[in-house]
């Protein structure tokens, strides 16, 4: 059985023999993924939201006591979430290349997405899936001639294999300054066009009583999902986060003493309750929070609590009934719980952990992998 | 038949870097609601040099794997220990099923690969892949009914070549009281053996049966007064097979003889020979009444072999020897003019002549059953003269079952004496020739040949016909509770071998070492009138049930 990446070996032929390569240590070097590369992107995502000061929830809730009970509400009694989605990525440092007074580093990245769809009996099955392997190298003035990426881009390649300019602009990869921190943040934003695919999979089959619950925030740097959106009332998903900025300050008011920092706000929040829904993002944004765990449970007040984000793009500001429904649903989905295999367990969501698994399950091991990586000698 | 292979397929093989497919194994995991159990057998499409070939395992052990790395990840996803706690989304897990290879359709021995589709077998895949399909129609005897969880059934056939020879021969079977049905069994097996074999050969097989306990082969000739059920006639039908009793034109009883004359058994079947011991005709089968006695320094040895030679050749010191009691209390042992023991006898000394006599005493006199005479009546029989006159065709039952245990010893020696006797050196009187073969069925084999040290005269005998029958047409169907308590080299020779339910202790001796540990840990879980039957054809052991016999069996 021929090596499923060997379309990849023209290209690094090319690049072996046009640069001057300094291969990473045994071939290539797995990066490895920042633990809360979630938390981070919230950061970037949300830039400018560091200050929250208006609710986005209908009626308004009263400033005195933001918690709301959100008792379990089982699958058995209300099947709301039927989609789950999450996105993988596995990226590898390869070489440096060196080309006249440049250099820069040559990447390759597997990434995938999978939506997986649970039936009324709970069990889960994989409803889409795509996956891509990208090599990174960046075109501009600190990268790859002109000459040379035309030649790169002449050779014949499967649709699975693309070549990516890590220097285009994108909020992620902006956000970094080292090249291959940057490389590695455009796979992120690679990664999650294949969400958005995936997203747009679902659209048919997703209504009121079918929802799709996304792994993270909802808010794409692909400004034409939000666009489609417009012309729902709802698209009928929302974001789970279990990592979350942790720096965001709530004004409830005008004075100082109605200032409240996010962690002061969540080690406040009992077991199986939200907070209020609040705006961010200009509106186009209502989130919240909710404890899925007990706080005895746990070794941290934070821990336990996910963020639930949910697009409006009308502006409008959610339904209370809705947030309540949302986060009952959500609280029951706290078991199975990937204890031991993910450090977050204790805000999973095991669709999700499944769907992370399909997707790690289907990318080619290292060993495939070197098998390709053959450098020219010098 | 791509639908047909659809409607079958229950999983696919799986080989990780940890658990890899080999030569002799491969392991795959099940499609939600398919149920397998271990000893069914399964098929999956392998290489051939040409065109594709088909590779068989016989499912050893299952197991359900979830994606949870501990038991208290479980726990504390059923919300740290709730009971009533039932997950939105069920824990991904499946079975994975581990199988043995029993054979390739073309001998390709590689590795299944993994992610092929695994089917059931259907019945003649099962056939190939016992090696049925290579035996001859004419050797093929049915040995029980494989029945897998996909409702399929085929039936075992065992090789007759390596039953009653050439090739090798033997079978024993082994398995706890009352649930492994080791009787039932052995009955099974010698009435399927006589209804597939072609008339003119089956004259020329003879069959000896020892009943040791209660009245259960004491009407083998009889229809059992209740019946068998539909369930038990169709097994028999499905088998190929008549469920009916043993011709009783052609079954003859030998019943030990009792304390007032009668014959001593649990059932009086009708006709029947008694049979009994006078001094005569025992003083060469004295060494087995012995058999259970230490005889470190081997003077009982040598005061039985110098009574065998005296009686034999009429010497002088034995001319008023005639009779058990003329051994016990006469000259050469006994003075019985001075009513006191002799001092020396042919340089033994009085004292082991003394030991030899009080043996003797308690086995003749004190703790016999009856079947020890002075003197035999017209109408009984001395049981080796019958058996040299033993016909092809017909079958013998011995009764031992109220004998005490050195009394059964003894019959059982001289049967296999005599049948040894018979097929080695023909007696010159007899009209015709022996039988071809001689099936020779006995329980408890654990008494005749024990594991030990020390090969007593009986366990000798019991090892020459292992050893030796083969060749010479003797067969012994033998059985026992427990293999480890029997002679290692008459349980190797047997080629085919019989398990019912056994402890795990048990299985786990050196004894099972022919069976995988897994397949040991099923032997503990087999019910009754289940079997395990491992033939020296089939490269793995095999589930079987059979079907009651179709004779009156006396309860306990």
């Amino acid at each position: 059985m021929p090596n499923p990446l060997s379309p990849i070996v023209p290209i690094l032929d090319l690049l072996g023999r046009e640069l001057k390569i300094l291969p990473a240590t045994g071939g290539a070097v797995e990066d490895l993924q920042h633990p809360d590369q979630e938390e981070i992107e919230d950061v970037v995502m949300t830039r400018g939201d560091e200050q929250i000061a208006a609710f986005s929830e209908t009626p308004e809730p009263d400033v005195s006591n933001i918690y709301k009970p959100t008792p379990p509400l089982f699958r058995q009694e209300k099947h709301l979430f039927r989609f789950f989605i999450d996105g993988s990525i596995r990226s590898y440092f390869l070489a440096t290349g060196i080309e006249g007074t440049r250099s820069f580093p040559i990447e390759l990245a597997q990434v995938g997405a999978t939506v997986v769809r649970r039936e009324d009996t709970g069990q889960v099955n994989v409803y889409s899936h795509k996956q891509k392997v990208l090599l990174l190298l960046p075109k501009q003035n600190q990268g790859i001639s002109d000459t040379l990426w035309d030649k790169l881009r002449k050779i014949g390649k499967p649709d699975f294999l693309e070549i990516i300019d890590f220097t285009l602009p994108d909020a992620l990869s902006d956000a970094k300054r080292d090249p291959r921190d940057k490389a590695g943040a455009k796979a992120r934003s690679e990664m999650h066009k294949l969400e958005i695919e995936l997203i747009e999979s679902t659209d048919t089959a997703r209504n009121e009583d079918t929802w799709l619950i996304l792994d993270g925030s909802v808010k794409f740097v692909e400004e034409d999902i939000w666009e489609s959106w417009k012309s729902r009332s709802s698209p009928h998903l929302i974001g789970v986060a279990k990592s979350f900025r942790k720096d965001p300050m709530f004004q409830f008011g005008q004075r100082p003493s109605q200032r409240k920092d996010i962690t002061g706000i969540l080690a406040g929040l009992p077991h199986a309750h939200r907070t209020a829904a609040f705006s961010a993002d200009g509106g186009k944004i209502a989130f919240w929070y909710v404890r899925l765990r007990e706080q005895k449970e746990l070794d941290y007040p934070l821990m336990g609590v996910v963020k639930v984000e949910i697009p409006r793009p009308d502006l409008s500001p959610v339904p209370a009934e809705l947030a309540d429904l949302i986060s009952r649903v959500l609280v029951a989905e706290r078991n199975v719980t990937p204890y031991g295999l993910d450090h977050r367990w204790h805000c999973s969501l095991y669709p999700t952990h499944i769907a992370e698994q399909v997707i790690k399950n289907r990318f080619y091991s290292k060993d495939v992998l070197m098998g390709c990586i053959k450098w020219p000698k010098p | 038949m791509n639908e047909a292979k659809q409607v079958e397929a229950i999983g696919k093989t799986s080989a990780t870097d940890r658990d890899p497919n080999t030569s002799d194994k491969f392991s795959f995991w099940l499609a939600p609601g398919v149920i397998v159990n271990p000893f069914d057998i399964v098929q999956v499409e392998q290489v051939s040099h040409e065109g594709k070939s088909e590779t068989f395992g016989l499912v050893t052990i299952l197991e359900h794997r979830t994606d949870s790395p501990t038991h208290l990840a479980n726990f504390i996803s059923s919300d740290f220990g709730e009971l009533a706690e039932e997950p939105n989304t069920p824990r991904q897990g499946t079975t994975v099923a581990n199988a043995n290879v029993l054979s390739n359709s073309k001998d390709i021995y590689m590795p299944v690969s993994s992610d092929k589709v695994v089917n059931f077998a259907d019945e003649a895949g099962i056939q190939v892949a016992l090696g049925i399909d290579t035996m001859k129609a004419a050797d093929r005897i049915p040995a029980g009914l494989i029945m897998m969880s996909n409702g399929v059934a085929a039936v075992a056939y065992i090789d007759r070549r390596y039953v009653l020879g050439p090739e090798s021969a033997h079978v024993n079977i082994t398995g706890i009281s009352g649930l492994a049905t080791k009787t039932s069994y052995a009955m099974f097996l010698i009435q399927s053996i006589l209804q597939k074999t072609p008339q003119e050969e089956r004259d020329k097989i003879a069959v000896i049966i020892l009943n040791v306990k209660h009245g259960d082969l004491l009407q083998i000739d009889q229809r059992p007064e209740r019946g068998l059920s539909v369930e038990e006639m169709e097994l028999w039908e499905r088998l190929g097979l008549e469920p009916k009793p043993f011709d009783s034109d052609k079954v003859h009883y030998f019943l030990p003889r009792g304390r007032d004359g009668l014959p001593n058994c649990f059932y009086e079947p009708s006709p029947h020979n008694v049979y009994a011991y006078d001094l005569e005709n025992t003083a060469d089968k004295l060494d087995l009444l012995f058999a259970q006695v230490p005889d470190t320094y081997f003077t009982q040895e040598s005061i039985i072999s110098e009574i065998r030679e005296g009686i034999k050749n009429r010497e002088p010191d034995f001319r008023n020897v005639h009779s058990w009691d003329n051994l016990l209390n006469e000259k050469p042992l006994f003075d019985p003019q001075t009513h006191s023991a002799i001092r020396e006898w042919r340089g033994i000394k009085g004292s082991s002549i003394g030991v030899f006599r009080r043996h003797i005493r308690r086995m003749i006199k004190t703790t016999q059953s009856g079947v020890f005479v002075d003197g035999l009546h017209a109408h009984e029989k001395v049981l080796s003269d019958e058996i040299l006159k033993i016909r092809g065709g017909h079958v013998y039952v011995v009764d031992i079952a109220r004998l005490y245990e050195h009394e059964q010893m003894l019959v059982f020696g001289d049967l296999l004496r005599t049948i040894y006797k018979l097929k080695a050196e023909p007696p010159e009187d007899r009209e015709t020739s022996p039988p071809e073969k001689i099936i020779f069925f006995v329980d408890e084999l654990n008494k005749y040949a024990p594991k030990g040290e020390r090969t007593a005269p009986l366990t000798q005998n019991v090892l020459e016909i292992a050893e030796r029958g083969r060749s010479l047409g003797v067969i012994l169907v033998s059985a026992q509770q427990f293999m480890s308590a029997v002679h290692p080299r008459v349980t190797g020779n047997c080629a085919t071998k019989i398990i019912g339910r056994s402890g795990s202790a048990e299985v786990m001796s050196t004894d099972y070492g022919f069976l995988d540990k897994e397949i040991k840990s099923n032997v503990t879980r087999l019910s009754k009138g289940e079997l395990l039957l491992s033939h020296a054809v089939y490269r793995q052991p095999v589930k079987i049930r059979f079907p009651r016999p179709a004779y009156q069996q006396q309860e306990a």
